[in-house]
């Protein structure tokens, strides 16, 4: 399923080069991106030091740049805390190595060393399975500090082709069911046995991430998807002494009537519902079932209104950045593009809405997986942005941040905040 | 480059009677100086440092300092009278992982129900002696020119 899609990076600026044009954006944050940007190729020397004490692949709600489903390590750590997450890309598209450096595991790039790396810590409990016979890794996915539960893999919006350009969440979820067993659906009572078991390890986690595809039906549209959140909210929130504890949902957008349910129904303290990319007609061609069902303008306003439910720097939308610059349609100047996200960015801010991205990945099971992600200056700028944004309406992403999630450069920069 | 610590040094890091104050930089180059007891050697000659909040100023400015090579402080004052002062840099922070959650689990048996949220590894790159009567020596024997002159007049 793999599509060589060999770069041409001879236009853009490399690493070292970024670093020295944007000295307020860390070295090792750049470095991130550009690692995400590219993927990882693990030598078959690096993957000799790999033990039991590496956390390997596990489910996840998005299949990987290779297409493919092996045990490798699931991601990677650097010096300063920052997690890379990134997955295993075919060497013909130019991807970092994650090779052994005087015994070391390091990114390797033009046969250099760049930085070293460490592999993510397993949690205790991959290695048992819920009273049903499901192998709890199965249940509940780990990051260093994060715990992610996937309650349903399937987004209604696949059924009428209306689906997100850039995401291959129903073409992975039926690989990994018929691969290695994974449940589209999870059951509420497995999801409380592995929190509970989760949380038996000191110091292992400080938050948790609750997603799934969006689903339409119910009374209003979403009541369903609402529904089935509550559900495994209240399931995790068997194992908690407080009613609130930290978490993040990210959902569909949701009237405030459903917001006001899950805020006084669960202990969820945030909630995130996914724009993907900022702007009206973009939005309408990339994200055609979010623009059908809601609207952007509507998907904005929701989210506004959400702030009044969950606090000022508890709410948040996700973008996939660098997607504005998706053929045919998209944005043809890294210029005018960034111009263009920053400013709908403000407009959210400005609301109480926090911004943030991922790197864009084209997979192979996407609509867009024969395209190229954008430069990494261009992510660097994206990271500033939004970090300055922050900075302006002074506006925390304590539930997002470089721990709580691991995902988002321009998170990783507020660390200094 | 590192410099190795003396066994003196990680006796003085070692025993919690001894003060030690880590000072770190701002983002507007302000220095900032903290009593921080949770300073103690680490098993590869660098000095850890147990930060119990994420959002401390100290825990800010050292992820400035990893970021941006910026270095740090540490002064070291022993129950009798000698003190020191180590220049280092961060080089790593443990967020997670075997050491972070040995860590954990200890500080939470010694000071009850607090968080963890950073295990710092400061790696020293100069080691000075400021006890008072080591500097005086030291300077009376480089600059003998240093001293007021009524200090040296006939009684």
């Amino acid at each position: 399923m793999a599509v060589a899609l060999k770069r041409n990076r001879e236009a853009e600026l490399t690493l070292e080069e970024v670093v020295a044009k944007y000295p307020d954006v860390p070295r090792l944050v750049a470095l991130k991106i550009d690692a995400q940007r590219r993927g990882v190729h693990y030598t078959e020397q690096a993957l000799s030091v790999v033990d039991d004490s590496v956390q390997m692949r596990s489910p996840y709600i998005f299949g990987s740049r290779d297409g493919e489903i092996k045990p490798l390590p699931e991601s990677l750590i650097l010096r300063d805390g920052t997690s890379i997450l990134t997955d295993p890309t075919p060497i013909e598209q130019d991807p970092y190595l994650v090779d052994l450096v005087d015994g070391r595991l390091a990114l390797v790039d033009n046969g250099e060393p760049v930085e070293f790396v460490e592999l993510w810590p397993k949690p205790l409990y991959y290695d048992k399975q819920t009273s049903s016979g499901i192998p709890m890794s199965h249940i509940v996915s780990a990051r260093p500090q994060r715990l992610n539960i996937f309650q349903s893999s399937f987004c209604h919006f696949w059924a009428d082709k209306k689906e997100c350009r850039f995401c291959d969440i129903v073409n992975h979820t039926k690989q990994q069911k018929d691969e290695i067993g994974v449940p589209s659906r999870l059951k509420p009572r497995d999801v409380s046995e592995t929190i509970r078991e989760a949380l038996k390890e000191p110091g292992r986690f400080t938050g948790m991430c609750l997603t799934a595809g969006s689903v339409l039906k119910g009374e209003q549209i979403f009541d369903r998807e609402v529904d089935y959140y509550i559900e495994a909210l209240q399931a995790v929130g068997e194992n908690f002494s407080t009613k609130k504890f930290p978490s993040q949902l990210i959902a569909s957008a949701f009237s405030e009537k459903q917001l006001a349910r899950l805020y006084e129904e669960t202990g969820l303290t945030s909630y995130t519902s996914d724009l993907e990319v900022l702007g009206e007609r973009l939005f309408n061609w990339i994200c055609p079932g979010k623009a059908q069902t809601v609207g952007y303008r509507e998907w904005q306003q929701r989210l506004i209104r959400a702030v009044d439910i969950f606090g000022r720097g508890n709410v948040g939308t996700g973008l996939v950045g660098g997607v504005e610059l998706a053929r045919p349609s998209g944005f043809t100047s890294e210029e005018d593009a960034l111009a263009s996200t920053l400013a709908e960015a403000e407009y959210l801010a400005e609301n109480g809405v926090t911004t943030v991205f991922i790197v864009w990945v084209p997979r192979p099971g996407s609509y867009f997986r024969d395209q190229q992600n954008p430069s990494l200056e261009y992510f660097v700028r994206l990271a500033r942005g939004l970090h300055r944004l922050r900075v302006k309406y002074d506006l925390g992403v304590d539930f997002d941040d470089y721990r709580r999630c691991g995902n988002h450069p321009d998170t990783d920069l507020s660390r200094l905040l | 480059m590192s410099a190795q610590l003396t066994n003196e040094i990680i006796d003085l890091l070692k025993d919690k009677e001894t003060t030690k104050v880590l000072a770190t930089l701002d983002a507007d180059g302000f220095p900032h100086a903290v009593v921080k007891q949770s300073l103690q050697p680490g098993e590869d000659g660098n000095i850890l440092y147990l930060e119990l909040l994420e959002s401390s100023r100290t825990n800010k400015n050292l992820v400035r300092s990893i970021w941006f090579d910026r270095k740090v402080a540490i002064a070291l004052k022993g129950k009798d009278g000698r003190s020191w002062q180590i220049k280092g840099k961060p080089v790593k922070t443990h967020i997670t992982g075997p050491l972070f959650q040995k860590h954990y689990t200890a500080v939470r048996k010694r000071l009850g129900d607090v968080d963890l949220a950073a295990v710092w590894v400061i790696e020293p790159e100069e080691v000075i002696e400021e006890t008072f009567a080591a500097r005086r020596a030291e300077e009376e024997r480089k600059h003998p020119l240093f001293t007021h002159l009524d200090r040296l007049a006939r009684q």
